[in-house]
């Protein structure tokens, strides 16, 4: 099937509160059509650094080259940097070849920039220019930079509706980066996984199937990057990403995935592709540079200053098998689950995490985290919202135990070891940063959640919700703050250390950092069937500098 | 109102109470020396020691530096709702919430660190409790011989300034012996902490201030502290922490009113900070490295160890030739005992010769006890690098303290010096600090 492709004004490169009508570049529709010809999937930037930034597009230089198909002639693109829009002051260029066999995307290492500085970026190919991107860079490594502002967003399911929350992000003018943190596509086919209890379908995936072979995914990350909300946000802000499970398959793990069959081919092979296809149509540096190939790693830090340091973890390519849990009268966990062989992060990226997590390094220790690390211990619900709560987050297993083992609930040597040096170091401020999991919670992190809040806590984390994926009360079709209320209530009550939680909306949420203090705003819309659903913040959590919890707060960061 | 008295044959009690604090080699120098006694505002009478010759009002300029150590407090204990006062003076001025003490997190050797700016390797104090090979016994560093660097009160002295200190804790008035033009010796000491209530200790610290206004007066409040190292676990230890520091928050408060009435304020930069934080212990959570030392035949008799609550430092006592060996031996012993989080050479941790063989920290949550397991019964320590987070803000009125801003720099405690010194123009020591300045 084909997939219905939305009509998008191209020209409409920047919102005009940005840049001002001036900032148009498009000079002529015959221009504007080319434009749109060559750069069908935008542009974007990613992973900013104080001197450099990637810059990434995709060039269609024949019809017949479209994604996933192989083919087209190789062609060269230049790109520019520029500290104004009508790219007078060009302050970095060059010229990449790309073809075929990179899918035709585009993506360079853009050095020789200032730090804290935004520029405007574009790519040229026949002399046609791309829509105009706006970055910005890092701010330097000793700076005492006094503010960050983060878009912060996860699981994006195509099928299951409109990416308004994107828009709404792309609307906003006063971020620094938009922090993608997972399930930025997915892998099924039409008809598996839409909108809702009933999986209706609001656009359909392309292709018209699992995404399997190298084509497929290269297919589907076009899809996705044809989007116009996503489009304007890439264009407007750079993206620092990692993958959950999605972007391979359900619930991948080192050596396989829930939804891997065999009839599928070697998992490690689709993996491989997955990745490829990864690194050629994402903003984000995979190893040391840019080159396709040059390596898989993609946890790795971003610094700003002395005022934080993201660190981005990657939790599915060396993680362990998920335990299966057994059914059982008694809610205990598999001893499975605490077995110190397993892990989430494999041992290298355990170390290198706890040395990021260095009061040495940065005021505020951030955490990319695919997976919810905050301990949750499920009270007793009733059987007909089971099922729901287990299809929307996978926390309440269906056959009652209390972990989701798929997060770091189902890993807890690893998450003892982390718990443990931020404890044994004194480490400060400490702020896991996730998403997975369809619902928006605040937590403190407990060294041990049984004698919490006599106990110490470690460290903070802020969970968004879904940009589109399905939330509880989608799976239970019930109406929005009914059965889910008592979900809620239920899983606070037991779980003191979880202040707040949301299981019903969609949306995205902006992430505020000072030095006094981070504030997460939950941003909700309305139905994501419309395309235009609106926008209002929901709550605000914060946790001040030292605190080690997280508190409400009535103002939000728009005031 | 003050006066100088002479030294006459009736000092009695604080001479007294010198000796059996510092022993005989640091009793105060008497003869230069004079006993001041001052009448604070409530009517009570202190007695300050001051240096003769050096008239007691010579202030020099009008530039005031107070440094308040709030003993033990952690980070985090500072908020508006419990410390409203702190967190107010926090505020107003400006804060450093990345801040650490040094090692080794204990008072001495962190309060020294501020008063210097140097590291212990050139400080000579690099804990409360070493093993001294002269004598062959565990001692506390608490006489002013064991200080070898000159410190930024003598040098404030020497370039014409006047210094105080009003030290809560007998040790750290033993340290500091005689440096400062004017100190007071803490009293009503009590017994089993060996500290001043603060209340006393600011008491004295306003008498100070207001009868003989040095230029720098270093305060150290010793009750937050004590509060955490002598009460019991579970709920009271957590009702009387919190007792203690809204006790030392309304000290805190008098002093910055006296500024605020007395109009010294908008002269005076308020350095506020802790000398290390606090970590609470299980009693099950005891490391005892004596008797794993004592189960390895090649080490058994040969390891003397200055327990420093939550570090261990140990001593070889053995023939030099066997050392090497024995230091190794020594750090896989304790490495392989729970609780322990790390060891490392003294060298490494920038401590002097004095700090032994090797430094062991123990995990947050344990406590070294040693070498007997009822040697440390208390279960609030420090030392060990979960207590080295600690709150460190400069407050005041002086237009050198920038107004409601915060820094994401490091800040540590051998950074108070350097600060303190460039307050008042003075140029670094010989070889420089290791801190910095924060202003």
């Amino acid at each position: 099937m084909t997939p219905t492709c939305p009509a998008v004004d191209r020209r409409t490169v920047l919102s005009a509160g940005a840049v001002g009508a001036a900032a148009l570049t498009v000079a002529s529709s015959t221009r504007a059509d080319a434009a749109e010809r060559f750069f069908r999937h935008g542009v974007a930037s990613g992973d900013p650094r104080p001197r450099s930034v990637i810059l990434w597009t995709r060039v269609t230089p024949t019809e017949a080259s479209t994604p996933g198909s192989g083919r087209g002639p190789r062609v060269t693109v230049r790109w520019q940097v520029a500290r104004d829009v009508a790219f007078r002051r060009v302050v970095s260029q060059g010229r990449i070849t790309t073809g075929p066999s990179r899918d035709h995307t585009v993506k360079v290492d853009a050095t020789g920039l200032e730090p804290a500085t935004r520029y405007f970026y574009r790519f040229l190919y026949d002399g046609v220019a791309s829509r105009t991107g706006r970055t910005k860079t890092a701010p330097a490594p000793n700076a005492d930079h006094g503010r960050l502002r983060f878009g912060v967003v996860s699981c994006a399911n195509w099928q299951a509706g409109w990416f308004s929350p994107y828009r709404h992000l792309a609307n906003r003018d006063d971020l620094d980066l938009v922090l993608h943190l997972g399930d930025y596509l997915y892998e099924y086919a039409p008809g598996e996984y839409g909108y809702g209890n009933a999986e209706v379908d609001i656009r359909p995936h392309a292709p018209a199937h699992e995404m399997v072979n190298l084509g497929d995914y290269r297919q589907r990350h076009a899809q996705y990057k044809t989007d116009p909300d996503l489009q304007r946000l890439h264009a407007k802000y750079p993206f620092v990403v990692t993958w959950d499970d999605h972007e391979v398959t359900n619930d991948q793990w080192a050596d396989g995935a829930e939804n891997h069959q065999p009839a599928e081919g070697d998992y490690h092979e689709r993996k491989a592709r997955a990745h490829r296809a990864y690194d050629e149509w994402m903003p984000v540096r995979m190893g040391d540079g840019t080159a396709l190939g040059d390596g898989t790693r993609l946890f790795r830090r971003l610094s700003f200053g002395k005022l934080a340091e993201l660190s981005m973890l990657d939790l599915r390519t060396y993680r362990s098998e998920q335990v299966k849990l057994a059914a059982t009268p008694v809610p205990s966990p598999d001893p499975a689950i605490s077995d110190p062989s397993r892990t989430i992060t494999g041992n290298r990226q355990m170390e290198w995490l706890k040395e990021s997590l260095q009061d040495d390094r940065a005021l505020w220790k951030l955490v990319g985290n695919p997976v919810m690390i905050t301990p949750v211990v499920f009270p007793p619900l009733p059987t007909e919202v089971l099922a729901g709560v287990h299809d929307v987050t996978g926390l309440y297993p269906e056959d009652g135990l209390p972990y989701n083992a798929d997060q770091w609930d189902g890993y807890t040597a690893d998450r003892h070891e982390l718990f443990e040096h931020l404890r044994d170091h004194g480490v400060q401020n400490t702020v896991f940063l996730t998403g997975d999991i369809h619902s928006a919670w605040a937590c403190d992190l407990p060294v041990d959640a049984g004698t919490y809040p006599a106990s110490d806590t470690v460290g903070t984390e802020f969970v968004c919700t879904s940009v589109t994926s399905n939330n509880l009360k989608d799976i239970t079709g019930t109406p929005a703050r009914t059965t889910s209320l008592a979900v809620e209530a239920g899983i606070t009550t037991v779980n003191r250390h979880i202040k707040y939680l949301n299981f019903d909306d969609h949306g995205y949420s902006v992430l505020d950092i000072t030095r006094e203090r981070i504030q997460m705003d939950y941003f909700i819309i309305s139905d994501r069937a419309q395309k235009r659903a609106t926008s209002t913040r929901t709550a605000s959590w914060a946790t001040r500098v030292n605190s080690q919890q997280v508190q409400p707060v009535q103002k939000g960061i728009d005031g | 109102m003050a006066h100088i008295q002479e030294p006459a044959g009736r000092v009695g009690w604080s001479v007294e109470r010198s000796r059996a604090v510092c022993g005989p080699r640091t009793r105060p120098d008497l003869s230069r020396r004079s006993l001041l006694t001052a009448t604070g505002a409530a009517g009570a009478t202190f007695l300050f020691s001051s240096a003769l010759g050096v008239p007691a009002y010579a202030a020099k300029g009008r530039r005031r530096v107070y440094v308040l150590v709030v003993d033990g407090c952690k980070p985090g204990e500072i908020t508006s709702e419990l410390t409203p006062r702190l967190a107010s003076l926090r505020h107003a001025g400006r804060n450093y919430p990345r801040a650490r003490s040094m090692p080794v997190m204990e008072t001495i050797p962190n309060h020294v660190m501020m008063m210097t700016g140097v590291r212990p390797d050139r400080s000579g104090v690099p804990a409360n409790s070493i093993f001294d090979r002269g004598t062959g016994e565990v001692r506390d560093m608490d006489r002013p011989t064991d200080l070898v660097f000159p410190t930024v009160i003598e040098r404030l002295n020497r370039a014409g300034f006047t210094t105080g200190t009003v030290l809560s804790k007998e040790y750290l008035y033993g340290v500091f012996g005689d440096r400062a033009t004017h100190r007071w010796e803490p009293s009503p000491v009590i017994p089993v902490s060996g500290h001043a209530p603060d209340v006393f200790t600011m008491d004295a610290a306003l008498a100070m201030v207001e009868e003989l206004d040095p230029n720098l007066v270093f305060v150290n409040l010793g009750d937050v502290d004590r509060m955490g190292h002598s009460d019991f676990t579970g709920p009271n230890l957590q009702l009387a922490r919190q007792l203690a520091l809204a006790e030392t928050d309304l000290q805190v408060g008098r002093f910055v009113d006296m500024l605020k009435t007395s109009g010294r304020w908008r002269h005076s930069a308020v350095i506020v900070l802790a000398d290390h934080s606090m970590d609470w212990s299980l009693p099950h959570q005891i490391v005892n490295l004596h008797s794993a030392f004592e189960a390895v035949p090649t080490l058994a008799g040969k390891v003397q160890i200055a327990d420093n609550g939550g570090a261990d430092l140990l001593y070889w006592t053995g023939p030099r030739s066997g050392r090497a060996a024995a230091v190794q031996k020594m750090r896989e012993v304790a490495l392989a005992t729970a609780g322990v989080l790390s060891v490392h050479s003294p060298a490494s941790q920038r401590l002097s010769s004095l700090a032994g063989d090797l430094v062991v920290y123990c995990r947050a949550g344990w406590r070294f006890s040693d070498p007997e397991y009822v040697d440390n019964p208390i279960p609030g320590n420090h030392g060990h690098p979960a207590t080295e987070p600690i709150p460190f803000f400069i407050g005041g009125g002086s237009d050198r303290v920038p107004r409601r801003t915060s820094s994401s720099r490091l800040a540590r405690t051998l950074d108070v010096a350097p600060t303190v010194g460039a307050l008042f123009g003075l140029g670094a020591p010989r070889g420089g600090y290791d801190g910095r300045t924060l202003l």
